[in-house]
């Protein structure tokens, strides 16, 4: 918990961040969602624009939970590692209140966004929002626990933020955050497969769920399909971050 | 103007030490193109953008895209020596003030227009080949385009005193530059989304006079047909291209004699 305490508390100094995300979901919502909801055909134009916000709550989430890897590297380069392995708290408590407290303030980033896409979506059931906002939190620890396993088996700075820059335009766009599953069938078989089994994905499908957009989802059925997909994809980076984490923490090596 | 030179070698020195930063900006942009637009390409109407194929409509526009994150580089390098007093040194150099302001910019352009060619070059696999005349006409209007980018990169970077403030302003700029184009969209949609009241008019205002919709339109009615060629696209190029050229040179100026 304390790990977690401080993990929250660190982020909220990265006011630019915050001030950035916030800008760019302005620009997505009011700009890019409006106007592409006017472009695509007759059968998806009535559900588009209600479609695409959800998506890019979903990107936000992502990006955001991604940041805890970037916290790791400015550690490193303080010397705050060494500190950090000074304290009385075990290697794995040590990395699973990071994956965890990156999840957490994520969704504290996040939670507004959600609040002001479910006043424009609106809300058909209370508890299928409940269910896909637990869902969600998988999803954030998860996404946290690969930042923390890809920054500690990098160790560089520098390829640390290339790596993530090109893996968040790949698993962003080969996913259904921003089209249904079946306009990518219809694009690329192989983009398709690779979409199905994409943890944005089931992200996606689950807070449409949630919201009650049911049209065109990937994953059947719901909500059982996404949940299992992301109770899986969390519980690989937890386990997998938890030991490469414990593994490679000493030695230093950061670059 | 040899001085010029040195001061251009020496910014696109800098410029490929960023090679991995590159890499991956290449890679975001070809992802928008090989994924995005493929996909988008089966979900746009047809009638709407007036082309047949979203890809096409879609390829100048991340030609832009590209020149512009490339050209902006500039204003983050010069807000760093702007904080750590390195223009210090380089007062210090045997170079005019004047001629180092140029030279800034017409780096930062220059290495825009460098990034920018691999981009141009799968447009036209993808689109079709200009002729020479309209070749010379789509890298002049691309070069005034990526010197304006360059001077307001200057302009934001010596307008803010700290790298946050640099990165917000930076954020806005961006995303509303982008989204208020017809990188993604053509300016008719957003034209008839104005005359509907979807749209407010200032933000129809500003995508007609944005530069990043006039580069990738110009590019499109060479290519395409489609808009039409209209002078007002070379108007606002210019304009864009004089205004910042103007103010990001004496900007620059004054913020290195600053004490």
């Amino acid at each position: 918990m304390v790990v977690v305490e401080r993990d929250v508390r660190t982020f909220f100094r990265f006011k630019v961040l915050i001030i950035m995300r916030a800008i760019w979901f302005a620009a997505q919502v009011a700009f890019f969602g409006l106007i592409a909801s006017r472009m695509v055909v007759p059968e998806l134009a009535d559900i588009y624009f209600e479609y695409y916000v959800a998506g890019v709550v979903v990107m936000m989430l992502y990006s955001a939970s991604v940041f805890i890897g970037y916290d790791i590297f400015e550690e490193a380069e303080h010397g705050v590692f060494e500190y950090l392995l000074s304290l009385p708290i075990s290697r794995r408590e040590l990395v699973l209140g990071r994956s965890i407290g990156g999840g957490i303030r994520s969704f504290m980033l996040v939670g507004p966004l959600i609040a002001i896409t479910l006043f424009v979506i609106g809300l058909a059931n209370p508890l299928n929002l409940l269910i896909a906002l637990s869902a969600l939190f998988l999803f954030a620890f998860g996404v946290s626990g690969m930042s923390i396993t890809i920054a500690v088996t990098l160790k560089s700075g520098d390829r640390f933020d290339i790596f993530m820059g090109v893996l968040n335009a790949l698993i962003v766009r080969l996913s259904t955050a921003m089209y249904p599953q079946a306009f990518v069938q219809q694009a690329s078989l192989t983009y398709a497969e690779i979409s199905r089994f994409n943890p944005v994905t089931f992200a996606s499908d689950m807070f449409r769920w949630g919201t009650g957009i049911e049209k065109y989802f990937t994953v059947t059925p719901m909500p059982l399909a996404a949940i299992l997909g992301l109770v899986l994809f969390f519980f690989a980076f937890t386990i997998v971050g938890v030991t490469f984490y414990e593994k490679r923490l000493e030695g230093g090596g950061w670059q | 103007m040899k001085a010029v030179l040195h001061v251009i070698e020496h910014d696109f020195r800098n410029f490929l030490r960023y090679k991995w930063w590159l890499a991956g900006l290449i890679s975001m942009n070809l992802a928008d193109l090989l994924i995005m637009a493929v996909v988008y390409n089966q979900m746009v109407n047809p009638q709407i953008i007036n082309l047949k194929s979203y890809l096409n409509f879609f390829a100048p526009g991340v030609t832009v895209l590209g020149l512009f994150a490339s050209a902006f580089m500039i204003g983050r390098e010069i807000n760093m020596e702007v904080r750590r007093q390195i223009h210090h040194y380089l007062l210090s150099l045997p170079i005019t003030r004047f001629e180092l302001a140029l030279g800034r910019l017409l780096a930062g352009g220059l290495r825009g227009m460098m990034y920018m060619s691999p981009l141009l070059l799968t447009t036209f696999i993808f689109v079709g080949f200009p002729s020479l005349l309209q070749l010379l006409a789509i890298l002049a209007a691309l070069f005034l385009l990526a010197t304006g980018i360059s001077g307001l990169s200057i302009v934001t970077a010596v307008s803010t005193t700290s790298f946050e403030k640099f990165v917000t302003a930076r954020g806005l700029v961006y995303y509303v530059l982008f989204f208020c184009s017809s990188i993604f969209y053509p300016l008719s949609l957003i034209q008839t989304l104005g005359k509907e009241g979807v749209m407010p008019q200032a933000i129809v205002v500003l995508a007609e006079i944005n530069p990043l919709s006039s580069g990738a339109d110009l590019i499109r009615s060479f290519l395409l047909g489609n808009p039409p060629f209209a002078l007002e696209m070379v108007r606002n190029l210019i304009a864009f291209f004089i205004v910042f050229t103007i103010t990001a040179t004496f900007g620059y100026m004054k913020i290195v004699e600053r004490a």
